[in-house]
């Protein structure tokens, strides 16, 4: 008895050691958050639901990956009761135990068996999408740790130390403390910065049930506008951005990556990281696809993008804002606020656009459309239509907003068909005709803030000047703007995608449509529709009203991928090896579907300009006036 | 999409009339007319174009204002008294349902029209010039008469706004009145009206404000006017000029419709109405010149056939709308097709000039190539699907066949199409090896087209046997096996003619002197003396009738003829082919004078027939016996409308159509497909 005492002492001292450990490592990595700006993080707030956003957001995420989950759960499970439970054997009534000993060497194993599962993705050979690296090591730590905190346990439950007793818990010590010292700058990084990422989350309307998806309201007064450097962000974005456990989730959603356009999202993220610590380990994941590799300057005030930088400004520009890669993040970072800061300093600061996105942001600074062109020629569509203006009504039930699609000659074949559905119903409806001008959306996520926030207040303005009791919208982009970014800009309006409002329609049986069951349609979520507004369920439904076979594309709903038309990745044109909506249009085309329904001016626009297209491209609205002409 | 469609999908505001893209229609004649009404065929027709997503479609040409321009010539219509406002009312409802504008043209004829078609009345003009393309002699305009006409023009104006039409033009071009005044070949005039430029454009100027007047300042008027006469003593570019901008200036008009040439004459008619032997838009430059110095919307119409020219045309600024008029007799839908992202469904005019060719001798218009066209009220230009997929056998992808195919599988028929050689199209495949008629091969191609993407199983280079058809367990078989040329019934023609046919074919490549016989008039014998000369040989072409060409319309037997005098093509009419008989390795060809019976007798390398074709009707009659219906159409059931009423359950119903019944025409053969198999 007298012999094991020290030891049930110094076994508990360990993982106290390693907590202190952790905490310095924590604290000399917190020193590196410190350059960032002020944020207003409500603390209590995120501390007290910091179990429920781990449990149920994280959770809902990791699950995609069942293996990854189970795994997760058990390593981290293990490793946090084992540590628990061994870290309380300090006080003697436990330490004397024996069944408590078991307890904790269950709790070991329980670990041990976590660390096979994590060494198994691995070891033979690595999955493609994981870093390799330091995470390498990390199941030899992890099995070095339970397995030596498992004899350890075993060894003083059954009381029979002798002389093994020192080499489990070396073993033990080996492994526990290499875990913490990995808590700086290697894989269990990712356990700190992520729980403190989840409660100092900068978007925390995510956790409440609401798309926390509007781009936040630059000071154009600040004297720095956007982020050059990692100092420029504020110090919960430098937080979460070392919460990245270098997954790959983010790459294998990416429709830029996919494309071989000069975008990796991981390695995107790991150099925000990389620039903030000179002594970053070497990253160790997939590279930007064409393979470049600048190491740069690195350093709180280092230059993050530039041709010689460790970002270039190719791979900033080659987003598509799409948030995939915010959908598939486990660790909840927030990719597209991060390339829209860059962008912001590049185009505001630098002046530096893409050389082809030039002419349209320009163009919608002068004039207020993108390609410049009359605002009265938005409504050359309906000519004919003689479609209803807010300027001769005053006010109406609702307000089309017809978007930049009205511009386009195929696009307007969905706008007028809408209309057509819209006086179908008896809607009570007008549009701002010359008084429209571009919600600026694209100048946004060019980073051209300036010219959104002019275009909004301008909108904003007219919208004042007329009564209406919602905006209705076949452009999701401007569905975002008008329902979550205007209301930074005092308007606060009530806006339904066309397909919500045509769904309404049917359901209150003022559109009785037929049944056109010789198509089979897969349907393409726009990003802006669906992640962006969470919106998936309306459009299948009209769908599903008009009788089409319905199938599903392998990524369909708020995991859909995009077709390459958003965040001015169209008119930006970084050239990549393939061209997004190329895959995208294959994806359709494995349904065997002959037409794809689309709900968007991009996706539309993006979809059928795909050379040798075994699909049509039609609108939602086209497909339910068939119907409805079908119905007659 | 076509390169600049956004500048045609534009709409254009005049005096607040908002037409909705920059295709239009102009105002013609196409024969429809009743009574001097505008009733419901010709209603229907343009109401079709508003269907088809048209901006504006001008109807009437040469509407008359006053009963000495008589409304009878071209079954044309009557705005010289109110009885006509309904009637505009009615046709104004029908086009503006499809979101379309209806305008009017407003004409006096003055010296070209005829005072012995309707009241009996002399014509007018300011002076007593015949015109050769009227053969009128017309009586001077004394004041009396200007005050009285100018008054009628009035009403007229009135009247087109009470029937609720958009607007009207008055026509000053072509050689009517108006211009009859403006061009000094016509007006000697030696008072107000006659001289100096200043005083021919008086009494158009009188005219336009009366109708200002009646019709008030907000109703769009505008004027067709030429951009050049091209005529030695007519009116120059620059006169033209002048006109279009002193009216413009004056603000008695809205717009401007320009065109090049007039017609009082054969080959003037022919140059107004290009047909496919010009380059497209040839005369492009009068509008643009005068879009450059008036503020007011220009129009223009004369050859543009495709959308890509139209484009090109608004976009590069040189009109504001595009007339489109025949273009749209060959496919009243294309600007919805357009729109609609299917520019390659347009069936595009080849510029046969078919329709126009048949109104001036008295005929009502019909596209060459789609039957539908002026028959709206009994023949579709969209297919209605049919209740029962039917298994179709089309033998001969020659236009009719081709057509049948078309119009099965838009009927949702399973289709299977043979065809002999390697090449659809038939006989057009021919007639478009010869010079200026190469456009002609655009009928069987935009047929091939549509064949192929509604999935017609076309067989090329499969000759069809009864086996053969049978073996497809058809329901229905339509023989359109075409015709083969005929030697005629001269002496010797069987041993020693060759046929025109053969020229084109290549299958014979005459050389040295040719005496080309024609006994039909038609294209086919012209053309291939103009190729023959042209290949170096000296050809003389003898015929029945009182000209060459005589069957070949107005708008393309002048260039037919105009190309004969130039290759030197000797022409001999009143002629008879009565023997052939070979002397040496030459031919002599004993003709004798139709008028005289004198004979004469031609010694030459090689003599060349046309006598039309005989039925290829071979497989019809094997097919025959064994059909439910023994090969006949139903016609009583056809010009009803109905389908045909034989029981399929006991076998397989036969129908023959095209040169395979009786040699015709191309529009012959397409009419038989379409009416045939609208109700299949």
């Amino acid at each position: 008895m007298h012999s094991f005492m020290p030891l049930t002492t110094v076994f508990p001292g360990l993982v106290w050691a390693m907590a202190a450990l952790a905490l310095v490592q924590t604290a000399r990595r917190a020193a590196l958050w410190r350059v960032g700006s002020a944020a207003p993080v409500a603390w209590l707030h995120g501390l007290a639901r910091l179990p429920r956003r781990y449990l149920v957001d994280v959770h809902h995420v990791v699950a995609r990956d069942p293996y990854a989950s189970r795994m997760h759960a058990v390593v981290a499970g293990g490793l946090l009761a084992a540590s628990l439970l061994t870290a309380l054997a300090i006080l003697p009534p436990l330490a004397q135990s024996r069944a408590y000993w078991l307890l904790v060497a269950l709790a070991f194993a329980v670990t041990a068996v976590g660390s096979v599962l994590v060494g198994a993705r691995r070891y033979p050979a690595k999955q493609k999408r994981l870093s390799a690296g330091r995470f390498q090591i990390l199941p030899f730590l992890l099995l070095a740790y339970a397995v030596g905190g498992t004899l350890t346990a075993l060894l003083l439950a059954v009381g029979t130390g002798g002389i093994a007793l020192p080499f489990t818990l070396a073993l033990a010590a080996a492994g526990g403390l290499g875990l913490a010292f990995e808590v700086r700058q290697g894989p269990m990084r990712h356990a700190v910065a992520g729980a403190l990422h989840l409660a100092a989350h900068p978007r925390p309307g995510r956790f409440e049930g609401r798309p926390d998806t509007a781009l936040q309201p630059l000071d154009l007064e600040a004297p720095r506008l956007g982020a050059e450097m990692p100092a420029d962000f504020t110090w919960n974005r430098l937080l979460s951005y070392d919460a990245c456990v270098s997954c790959g989730r983010c790459e294998i959603a990416c429709p830029a990556f996919a494309a071989g356009q000069p975008l990796n999202p991981k390695r995107l993220i790991q150099d925000l990281v990389a620039g903030l610590n000179p002594a970053e380990p070497p990253y160790a994941g997939n590279p930007y696809p064409g393979g470049r590799e600048a190491e740069g300057e690195r350093g709180p005030l280092a230059r993050l993008i530039g041709p010689d930088a460790r970002i270039h400004p190719d791979t900033l520009w080659s987003c598509t804002t799409c948030r995939a890669c915010v959908e598939e993040c486990p660790m909840m970072i927030e990719h597209v606020d991060a390339v829209v800061s860059l962008r912001r300093y590049q185009t505001l600061e630098r002046g530096a656009l893409p050389e082809k996105a030039i002419g349209p942001v320009t163009e919608l600074r002068q004039s207020g459309d993108a390609g410049g062109r009359p605002l009265p020629a938005r409504t050359d569509f309906a000519a004919g239509l003689d479609l209803p203006l807010m300027a001769d009504r005053g006010q109406a039930d609702v307000l089309l907003w017809l978007g930049e699609g009205a511009y386009d000659l195929r696009y307007g074949r969905t706008l007028r068909a809408l209309v057509r559905l819209l006086r179908q119903a008896n809607v009570d409806f007008a549009v701002l005709g010359p008084e429209e001008r571009d919600t600026g959306d694209l100048a946004r996520r060019l980073g051209d803030e300036a010219t959104f926030q002019a275009l909004a207040r301008e909108n904003v303005a007219t919208l004042a000047k007329y009564r209406f009791a919602r905006i209705v919208t076949a452009d999701p982009h401007a569905l975002h703007a008008l329902r979550n970014e205007y209301p930074a800009f005092g308007g606060p309006y009530t806006v339904v995608h066309h397909t919500a409002f045509l769904l309404e329609l049917i359901r209150a049986g003022r559109l009785t449509p037929g049944r056109l069951p010789d198509l089979s349609v897969t349907y393409h979520d726009p990003c802006y529709l669906a992640r962006y507004n969470g919106e998936t369920e309306a459009p299948r439904a009209v769908l599903d009203a008009i009788g089409l076979a319905r199938v599903e594309m392998a990524r369909s709903g708020k995991r859909a991928m995009c077709c390459g038309g958003g965040g001015g990745a169209p008119v930006s044109d970084i050239p990549g090896e393939r061209r997004i909506p190329d895959l995208r249009m294959a994806q359709a085309a494995e349904t065997g579907a002959g037409v794809v329904a689309v709900a968007c001016p991009s996706c539309t626009a993006m979809l059928e300009g795909v050379t040798d297209r075994k699909a049509e491209v039609r609108d939602i609205a086209e497909l339910l006036l068939q119907a409805v002409e079908a119905g007659r | 999409m076509i390169a600049n469609a956004d500048a045609l999908l534009k709409p254009l505001t005049i005096k607040g009339l908002t037409i909705r893209n920059r295709v239009m229609s102009t105002s013609h004649a196409p024969g429809y007319g009743r009574d001097g009404k505008p009733q419901e065929r010709y209603q229907l027709y343009h109401a079709e174009k508003a269907k088809g997503g048209i901006g504006l479609t001008m109807f009437g040409g040469s509407s008359s204002v006053a009963p000495d321009s008589p409304a009878a010539p071209w079954n044309q219509i009557s705005v010289a008294d109110d009885s006509v406002i309904p009637y505009f009312r009615q046709f104004s409802d029908r086009v503006h349902a499809h979101g379309g504008k209806l305008m009017i043209q407003l004409t006096h004829m003055g010296r070209r029209t005829k005072w012995d078609t309707e009241h009996w009345l002399p014509t007018i003009s300011p002076s007593p010039r015949r015109e050769p393309a009227s053969r009128t002699i017309p009586k001077e305009m004394e004041e009396e008469d200007i005050a009285r006409v100018v008054k009628s023009f009035a009403d007229a104006a009135r009247r087109c706004r009470e029937g609720g039409l958009d607007g009207c033009e008055v026509s000053a071009a072509h050689g009517h009145l108006i211009d009859q005044f403006w061009s000094p070949s016509v007006n000697q005039r030696t008072d107000k009206y006659g001289g100096s430029l200043e005083n021919r454009m008086r009494f158009g100027i009188e005219v336009l404000e009366a109708m200002r007047a009646a019709a008030g300042d907000d109703y769009v008027i505008g004027i067709r006017m030429s951009g050049d006469e091209m005529i030695a003593d007519g009116l120059s570019q620059e006169d033209c000029l002048t006109i279009a901008t002193e009216y413009a200036k004056r603000g008695l008009v809205d717009f401007l419709n320009v065109l090049g040439g007039q017609a009082r004459d054969h080959i003037a008619h022919a140059i107004s109405l290009p047909n496919m032997s010009f380059p497209v838009a040839p005369f492009l430059f009068l509008p643009s010149a005068i879009k450059r110095e008036v503020d007011i919307p220009v129009f223009h119409a004369q050859r543009v056939t495709d959308l890509a020219t139209a484009a090109r045309a608004v976009a590069e600024g040189h009109v504001d709308m595009v007339a489109m008029t025949r273009a749209h007799i060959a496919d009243p839908h294309l600007v919805k097709k357009l729109s609609e992202g299917r520019a390659d469904d347009i069936r595009q005019c080849v510029g046969a000039g078919y329709c126009i060719d048949r109104i001036y001798v008295g005929g009502d218009a019909l596209c060459i190539q789609n039957a539908a066209t002026g028959r709206e009220a009994t023949m579709p230009h969209e297919i209605r699907k049919a209740d029962l997929r039917r298994r179709v056998v089309v033998i001969g992808a020659g236009p009719g066949g081709l057509e049948a195919a078309r119009v099965c599988a838009e009927r949702g028929h399973a289709v299977v199409l043979f065809e002999k050689s390697g090449q659809a199209g038939g006989q057009i495949g021919l007639a478009a090896k010869a010079g200026w008629r190469e456009a002609m091969s655009g009928i069987p191609r935009w047929l091939v087209a549509q064949v192929t993407k509604l999935g017609v199983d076309l067989r090329l280079n499969t000759e069809a046997t009864e086996a053969a058809v049978l073996a497809e367990k058809p329901d229905v078989v339509i023989v359109a096996t075409g015709g083969t040329p005929f030697r005629g019934h001269a002496k010797g023609a069987e041993q020693h003619a060759v046929t025109t046919a053969e020229v084109l074919s290549g299958a014979v490549e005459p050389t040295g002197s040719v005496l080309l016989y024609d006994e039909m008039g038609q294209h086919n014998a012209s053309s291939v003396a103009e190729l023959l000369a042209k290949r170096g040989c000296l050809v003389e072409i003898a015929t029945h009738d009182r000209m060459v060409a005589e069957e070949v319309g107005t708008t393309n037997q002048p260039i037919h003829l105009r190309e004969l005098y130039k290759l030197g093509v000797v022409m001999t009419p009143n002629m008879e082919l009565i023997e052939i008989y070979p002397e040496g390795n030459r031919f002599v060809a004993a003709l004798r004078n139709t008028m005289t019976d004198a004979e004469e007798e031609r010694v030459v390398d090689r003599i060349v027939v046309d006598h039309g074709t005989l039925p290829v009707d071979e497989l019809y009659r094997a097919l025959k016996g064994a059909s439910v219906n023994h090969g006949q159409t139903d016609q009583d059931a056809m010009l009803r409308g109905e389908p045909q009423p034989f029981d399929l359950s006991k076998g397989y119903a036969l129908y023959r159509i095209g040169d395979a019944v009786a040699g015709r025409n191309i529009h012959a053969a397409i009419y038989d497909a379409l009416r045939l198999c609208k109700d299949l």
